[in-house]
This record gives structure tokens, sequence and C-alpha cells, in this order.
């Protein structure tokens, strides 16, 4: 029983990576890049339940920006994916110029709320 | 010629040798003292004598003078008062009890000395300053194992007491040996009265009757809560004795012998001349009055005194006390003055270090609340006169730019949004040329 269900949850996890090596190699970037934004946050909740919160506001601004750069980034893979049907009267461009703009904008804030 | 300098010196030091003296004298120089009548004068003249011999300017009159007054113009003709008058029922002139109380109300000092038989008005008196006589007009302190053994007295009523404040300020440093010889009415202190001290108790075995007649009821005082000599200082330091004994003043009494009863050693002399010697000393702010000078403070490695402190500023805080000893500011020492450091209550309270020649110093840190606080010293000892000082500064937080700008704590947060920047850069490249 117990070998059939690793077996069948190796089946799922293989059949699942099959699926996403489909996926459009710049769908792929933004997802690592998600990953990269979601690791550096952790590593930071790590390091505060380790060190404690003396400098707050520059743990809340280095976590901001780790998660405010993952939601952007989620934001833009949602756009330009092309099976999206949603955006389809929206251009890549446009949706990556968007992307920009609120980088910029989150990390002006963040710059002012971290020293 | 060199006889014309040293006149010239002199002459130009005369402004220097007059300012080194202090104007302020907190002794009392007049005293008006009030007679029932004029034998007392001469009957208790050694009592007079050591209070002229101390530079006092004495005033007798008899209680019911039409002429006396305490004040012409709104300004208090004596410095202390001293009613040796117990059964006047009233004064002459324009003094009453009223006129008295508000004597010591601005700061004068009062000696009240009542008797057997004493009036209502000097009962009122001790009244209003705490101290209440027993009700019993006829009734004496009486007894019956701490008497004065004499030859003629059968009714145990001149006691010998030795239960003496223990203050040195107010009693002196010398010890007093001979019990004190006393005769005269007891008193119970106000308990709601906290400024008044019995500095002369009765012994555990003694009580408050008519010694004349039988004992039918119990006595109304008893034991050590009678006081035979109490003295109060009013918040004002106004200053006042209250005994139940005249003739505990007296010379009678001042050169007697005394020996307890029951105890072996007889003492050639009561110990009521240097009793009330040293308790007229303390009254008479001769002892135990302090000043308070130079209240300091400034940052440590500074020496001007700022305007403002900032939270966690570390701050030195200086003071200089100085005890009356009669005829000079000598330095006063003690290990128990204290700052506070107040805002609505004490946010820093620290124990002052002395030098020893009446400079007191701390040094301690701002805490990290801003407000406006203040520096108080608020001493109260027993037998001295209350300081009671208080300097206001204010404390603010740090400015924008006073807070630390790079804290090593901080490193990985600013690393995480740094390497969230350049992600970005490398993202939008790689997004960019990807297609």
């Amino acid at each position: 029983m117990a070998r059939s269900s690793s077996k069948d949850a190796q089946d799922l996890f293989r059949a699942l990576w099959s699926a996403y090596a489909a996926t459009p190699t710049n769908l792929k970037i933004i997802d690592l890049y998600v990953m990269f934004a979601v690791f550096t946050a952790l590593i930071q909740v790590v390091y505060i339940a380790l060190v404690g919160s003396f400098p707050f506001n520059s743990f809340l601004s280095g976590v901001l920006s780790c998660v405010g750069t993952a939601v952007l980034a989620v934001c833009l893979r949602i756009q330009v994916n092309k099976e999206n049907k949603e955006f389809k009267d929206l251009a890549p461009e446009r949706a990556f110029a968007d992307f920009v703009l609120c980088n910029l904008v989150l990390h002006l804030v963040i710059m002012n709320f971290l020293g | 010629m060199s006889k014309l300098i040293f006149i010239f010196l002199f002459l130009a030091f005369i402004p220097l040798l007059c300012t080194s003296f202090t104007p302020e004298r907190p002794s009392d120089r007049r005293v008006l003292v009030l007679l029932d009548d004029f034998a007392v004068k001469s009957s208790h003249s050694l009592f007079f004598n050591s209070l002229k011999s101390r530079g006092f300017d004495l005033h007798f009159h008899l209680a019911d003078d039409p002429k006396i007054a305490l004040q012409r113009y709104g300004q208090y003709l004596y410095d202390a008062l001293i009613l040796f008058s117990p059964t006047v029922e009233r004064f002459g002139g324009s003094v009453d009890a009223a006129a008295i109380l508000d004597f010591v109300d601005s700061g004068h000092d009062l000696i009240v000395a009542a008797d057997t038989n004493a009036s209502d008005l000097i009962r009122e008196i001790a009244t209003e300053c705490g101290v209440d006589f027993d009700e019993d007009p006829a009734a004496m302190v009486v007894d019956h194992s701490g008497y004065a053994a004499s030859a003629t007295e059968g009714d145990h009523t001149l006691i010998a007491s030795d239960d003496f404040i223990k203050s040195d300020v107010i009693l002196g440093s010398k010890k007093i040996e001979a019990p004190i010889l006393f005769q005269g009415i007891g008193h119970s202190l106000n308990p709601t009265n906290r400024l008044v001290l019995k500095a002369l108790s009765a012994s555990p075995s003694a009580f408050s009757a008519n010694p004349k007649s039988k004992l039918t009821s119990p006595p109304s005082l008893t034991g050590s809560s009678i006081s035979l000599v109490s003295v109060i200082q009013a918040r004002n330091n106004a200053r006042i004795l209250v005994s139940g004994s005249l003739s505990m003043f007296s010379n009678r009494f001042f050169r007697s012998g005394v020996q307890k009863a029951g105890s072996p050693t007889k003492h050639e002399k009561s110990g009521n001349e240097q009793f009330f010697t040293e308790l007229s000393k303390w009254v008479f702010h001769e002892r135990g009055h302090l000043k308070a000078l130079q209240l300091q403070h400034h940052k440590v490695g500074e020496s001007s005194e700022p305007s403002i402190y900032r939270i966690n500023d570390d701050l030195e805080f200086s003071v200089e006390i100085f005890e009356w000893s009669g005829t000079s500011w000598e330095p006063y020492v003690a290990d128990d003055v204290q700052v506070q450091f107040y805002m609505m209550s004490p946010y820093v309270l620290k124990t002052l270090s002395t030098n020893g020649k009446g400079r007191y110093f701390t040094s301690f840190k701002v805490p990290d609340v801003y407000g406006v606080f203040q520096f108080k010293v608020e001493y109260e000892k027993l037998g001295y006169t209350s300081l009671s000082l208080s300097k206001q500064i204010p404390v603010r937080p740090f400015r924008h730019n006073e807070y630390e700008r790079f804290i090593p704590a901080a490193y990985p947060y600013y690393g995480a949004a740094f390497s969230m920047m350049a992600g970005f850069f490398v993202f939008t490249a790689v997004h960019l040329y990807n297609k």
C-alpha cells in the first residue's frame, strides 16, 4: 500500500514536471525569479527569529521588498502568459512596462524605509 | 611707607571681607517671654541666662500686659516666643491664640510651658500644635516606680524620666546622663499629626490622675504614651516645644540632685539644664538647620548647564548642603541624600555621594523617555529642617539625524533589498533578450 502510494506520488510529480517542461522559457525565467525572491524573504525571517527584532523597520523593508518583487513578478507572469485569455488584448510590452514602473515605485519606498 | 601700603590694601579688601560673611542667619535673635508674674524671671534665671549668653535678646512681659504686640505695621517684632504663663486666661494687647498660631505659621518658633491648672488658652494653643493635655484640670503625671527619690515628696508626682528621643540633632551629641526631673501634667500626641514628636516620654508605669483623690476610674492617659515634653517641626520649619511642666525649667530643678527610685546611682545635678539648653538650641534654629546651594547639572565631560537634554544622555548632578552651627554654615555630611529625576513619578532615584565638604554629587543616564522632567531633592530627616529643591529640565527625543545610520544587525536586510534591485536588473535584461 505504502509502496504503491509513493509510486503514485512519483508518477504525480513526473506528470507535473513533464507538464511544466512545456511551459514557455520566458515564464520559466519569471518562475525562477519568484523563487529567488521568496527564498530571500525566508532567509530574513529565519534571521530575525535568531537575532531579534531590533532594526524592525529594516526587517520590514527587506522582507516587503522580496514579497513585493514576487507579487509583481507573478502579476507580470499572468499578463504575459499566452494561454491566459483574460489579457489577450494587452500587449506583453505594455505588461512589462507596468512591471518596470511598479518595481521602481516599490524600490523607492523600500529605500526610504530601509535606514 | 609700608604702613601706608598696608592700610591701602586693608581698605581695598574691606568689600571682600564683608561679602565673605553670609548675611543669612537662621538662628532667632529677638525673643518675647510672656510670664504670669515676674517672679518667674528670677526663679528660672538659669534658663534665661543660658539663652542670653548665646546672644538672644529677651524681652520680658507679663502675659496680660496690655502693651504687648507680636507685630507692628505687618512686621513681626520677635523671632520667637516663650510662653511661661500657664494660667493666663487672656493675653493682653492684640495677642490671642490665633495671633500666636499666625506667628508660628509665618515661620517663627514657640516654647509653651503648661502646668497644673493650665488655662484653656494654653490648652487651645497646644491642641492646635497637635498636643492634647489631660482634660482633668487637677491631673498630674504620677509614677509609682519611676519617681525621683527625695525626702519630702510623698505622692510620686516628681518623676525622673530618662526616656529621651533618640536624635543627636535635637538633643545634642553629648549623651544626657542624669534623668530629667518633671512635675506637671501629661499630654498625648494627636495621632493624625505626624509632625509632633515625643522628646521626653513617661515610663510605662506612669499614669495621669489627680494625686490627691482616690483613683476610681482608669486614668485616661497611661504608660509611655504620655509625653512629658514634645517637639514639633512644622512644614514651614517653625519649631515648637511643648512641656507639661513649667517648674522643670526652674533653677530649683536645674540645680537639684536626682536619684531615680530603685536606682543606686545618685546624680549631683539633674539632666534638666543640659536637656533644655540643647533643646532650646534646636528650637531656636542653632542646630539642625540646612540650606542647599548650587544645584547644578551638566553633561558628562562638559561644564556648562544645558537648557535641554536628549534621551540617554549621561549627566552629572551636584548640590551643596550646609548646616547652620549657630555661628557659621558648616558642611553637612550624610549618606542618605537622594535626587530624583521626576516626571509624574521618579524615573531615576539615586543616592548622592558626598566629598565631606558639603558637596553632593552623582551621575546617571537620562531615561529613554522624553518630556519635561525635574531634578528633585526632597530631604526630610528627623530633627533637620526639610529641604525641597526642584529644577525643571526638558528632555527631547533623538533628532532625525542622530539615529545610527548603518546598524550591523541590519546588514542582511540591506543585502536583501539591494539583491532584489540587482535581481530586477538581471531579470529585466534576461526577460528582454530572451525573445
